[in-house]
């Protein structure tokens, strides 16, 4: 290879890196202004999210999920950890936020060995996971972190706040010691083929490490932590002696490897973690708190249990429901630790819709058909006939018949010659619209209580009658 | 005259000015032309074949739309339900009274509707968005309070304040294209209640009782014309129909730019289904939207 190529494929490198990197960054913060157009952008994104694509697995995951996690494993015991560099969005963003702070003065970072405090946080993330306590993992994992806590929640948040003041102060030591994705793929990645390696011309200027914002490669000692190692090549494009290069390593003698140490304990730490994966459902504790007033879960949630040991918090069906319907449960509902949950008073769940399944990155939330989610009953509703306005006030409403999709909820003749709501439970299947509609504030006079067991509602009659007839032209 | 009739006069003229500016002066004036007929009833199978012949015999369209007017065309698009429900008004009508609109040279055309089921499943699925949006006419969201502005309602006893879309209030010339159906909560519905999917705020109206409220929607600005699509009826399980819902193959039009009128002659054609008679048609009569007795008025009844 001339040097000319050399030097090209070094600035080309950590350049196609980050096109890849803001772009996947910026067409996912795209599709979530504009989820209703482009859901099955964000379905997409949100499943090429490594993470999630675990997570999906250890719910039953499908035929796809397991082929493209088996493929990015084996990519990633190739070629280290390129999901991190190229494809990671929150990744990309503290990469941003790192970045400024060299507009501001020094950007340097110093080599760190391995310790074992490291893998700690992620660690017992995963662990919890393998209990069917998904919150943490909700709370660390990239992808619901940036979704959920820059683009549902309005305000500033505290988590979110943290992870770009320690970008911008540490550099990526997020995807070090905090990441439960990265955890998995820095086990992957520790013998990867394909790595960095540098040239006996090495003047151990130690300039690479001063760059490094993973804190993985020692020019001093020309030492490389594999593991760490995220593939951002910004590296290549300081080394002032053109040294170092990144390709496959085949000679043992050329290898610039962290200590035997470290590999190996890193590697049992990889055992355990893969562990979480391996468990079969049954051995998930419910480790959810019984909540006070049933929530109504989403539709395709099958039960709180499922639910709730698959949730990874990343709230895009919060952000995505065309009704608004769907809020985090953190006020209402304390104990299922912020998971989605419907609020009828918010909004309804539209009887055609099934968008917040299809988008559901970790099958927390089953895909539906339209003509499954017709007969999903979420919640049961009740009607408190005294504190309806019909019975109190003695005027018309109607509204939450109006809205009923099914039929549940019917206007019916009573023998106080007024129309009133009748209830028939069978073709009840929890949306909330009557709750919804009704005038009565703060509470309902209609309202639904969430099943924590999914039901099968009875669909509506269907009769196909003659249209009648007038019996004269003009009736007045 | 004396002096206590001039007095008298003088002071129900004043009065008649002060109220006949708040309710728009040319709806006022049109429904009272003398010659023309209050109201034109069709039958017939084509219906905008119907709303041509309804408008030649009330004097043409350009007696309530002029050029170079902002129209707002206001039809019953609330429901994800496919024309053949009837739950919507029918997409084939609001297109051909769009393109009439548009040739007399109104400047802008309008349609929108606060729709009950999610609203963009509610414009695409009735196949009103699409037929409105070729016919010329610009789609206007509705779904978001922050489209409507608070006004005042003037004589109002339940409604002091509404919430009417922006485009409601801008508009020139407002032409309300309603279906008759069977309505759960109110009865029937038709061109008094359809005024509902104008404003944001429906609660206060269920709140406090829709006999009460519907015709209060009137008093702040009316529109100019009601055309009732009735050709097929919902007859029961409306607004929205079910599986079950029955229907009247009644095949009318019903035109007026009195929607008393217009809601009384619909009355008459569901009561002679089996269905019962809002009270709201009544009170608005009592609060002077229009006439409610259809013997009173010049009735004309085409059959096409």
């Amino acid at each position: 290879m001339s040097l000319n190529k050399k030097i090209s494929l070094k600035i080309a490198l950590p350049w196609l890196r980050r096109f890849l990197a803001y772009g996947f960054l910026a067409l996912l913060l795209l599709a979530f202004l504009n989820p209703r157009p482009l859901s099955e952008v964000v379905a997409f994104l949100a499943r090429f999210q490594f993470g999630q694509a675990l997570a999906h697995l250890a719910s039953g995951g499908d035929p796809k999920t397991i082929a493209l996690v088996t493929v990015m494993a084996l990519l990633t015991c190739f070629l280290g950890r390129w999901f991190c560099g190229f494809v990671c969005p929150l990744g990309a963003l503290m990469d941003l936020v790192s970045r400024l702070k060299g507009l501001f003065g020094r950007r340097r970072f110093r080599y760190k060995p391995f310790t074992f405090k490291s893998v700690l946080i992620p660690l017992l993330t995963l662990i919890a996971f393998w209990f069917g306590a998904s919150t943490f993992f909700g709370l660390l994992e990239p992808y619901s972190l940036l979704v959920s806590k820059s683009l549902v929640y309005a305000g500033p948040n505290l988590l979110l706040f943290g992870v770009i003041i320690l970008a911008f102060w540490r550099g990526r030591s997020f995807c070090d010691f905090l990441c439960p994705t990265g955890l998995v793929l820095k086990i992957l990645a520790l013998a990867s083929p394909f790595h960095l390696s540098v040239k006996a011309n090495c003047l151990k200027c130690g300039a690479c490490s001063r760059v490094c914002a993973a804190f993985c490669v020692d020019g001093q000692t020309q030492t490389l932590d594999r593991g760490r190692c995220l593939l951002c090549f910004d590296c290549l494009a300081v080394c002032p002696n053109g040294s170092l290069s990144w390709g496959r390593v085949s000679a043992p003698r050329a290898l610039p490897v962290q200590s035997r140490r470290s590999f190996l304990s890193q590697a049992a730490f990889g055992v355990l973690a893969f562990g979480s994966w391996l468990a079969p459902e049954t051995l998930r504790a419910k480790t959810l708190g019984q909540p006070d007033a049933a929530p109504i879960l989403p539709p395709g949630a099958l039960s709180l249990a499922h639910f709730g040991a698959h949730c990874s918090l990343c709230h895009g069906c919060v952000r995505l429901c065309p009704n608004q319907a769907l809020v985090p449960s953190s006020v209402t509902h304390p104990a299922l630790w912020d998971r989605p949950v419907l609020d009828p008073y918010q909004g309804f769940c539209q009887y055609d819709c099934v968008l917040c399944a299809q988008i559901c990155p970790t099958g927390a939330l089953r895909p539906l058909s339209v003509e499954e989610k017709h007969r999903t009953r979420l919640g049961q509703v009740t009607f408190e006939r005294a504190e309806c306005v019909i019975v109190k006030n003695g005027t018309s409403c109607g509204a939450c018949a109006e809205l009923c999709p099914t039929g549940a909820v019917r206007m019916t003749m009573t023998p106080l010659d007024r129309e009133e709501p009748f209830i028939r439970d069978n073709l009840c299947v929890g949306c909330g619209a009557c709750q919804q509609a009704c005038p009565v504030r703060p509470i309902s006079a209609i309202r639904v209580t969430g099943l924590l067991i999914h039901q099968t509602a009875d669909l509506p009659v269907v009769i196909e009658t003659e249209d009648e007839t007038l019996t004269e032209d003009f009736p007045f | 005259m004396n002096r206590r009739t001039f007095l008298k006069t003088l002071a129900s003229g004043a009065l008649a000015v002060s109220l006949g500016s708040r309710l728009n002066p040319l709806s006022q004036a049109l429904a009272q032309t003398p010659g023309l007929p209050n109201l034109v009833a069709t039958k017939g199978a084509d219906l905008p074949a119907m709303f041509d012949k309804s408008l030649t015999a009330l004097g043409g369209l350009e007696r309530f739309v002029k050029k170079g007017q902002t129209v707002l065309i206001k039809p019953n698009m609330a429901w994800a339900v496919a024309p053949e429900g009837a739950a919507n008004t029918n997409p084939a009508l609001i297109a051909h009274i769009i393109k009439n609109v548009l040739n007399l040279g109104a400047k802008r055309v309008y349609v929108y509707d606060n729709t009950c089921d999610n609203w963009n499943d509610a414009y695409r699925l009735s196949g009103l968005e699409k037929a409105a949006t070729e016919a010329g006419a610009t789609v206007a969201p509705a779904h978001q309070e922050g489209y409507y502005q608070k006004v005042e309602v003037p004589g109002a006893e339940y409604l002091k304040t509404i919430q009417y879309h922006e485009l409601y209030l801008e508009a020139d010339a407002i032409i309300n294209v309603p279906v008759l159906k069977h309505h759960g909560g109110a009865k029937m519905t038709a061109a008094l209640k359809n005024l509902m999917g104008a404003i944001w705020d429906r609660r206060p109206l269920h709140r406090q009782g829709l006999d009460e409220t519907i015709p209060e929607m009137f008093l702040y600005k009316k529109p100019t014309l009601h055309v009732v699509d009735a050709a097929r009826v919902m007859l029961n399980g409306g607004p929205r129909g079910y599986g079950d819902s029955r229907y009247l193959a009644s095949q009318m039009l019903v035109v007026s730019p009195d929607p008393v009128a217009a809601d009384a002659a619909c009355a008459k054609i569901v009561e002679a289904a089996g269905l019962r008679v809002p009270d709201y048609i009544a009170r608005a009569a009592k609060i002077g939207l229009g006439e409610a007795d259809l013997t009173k008025l010049n009735v004309q009844r085409l059959v096409v």
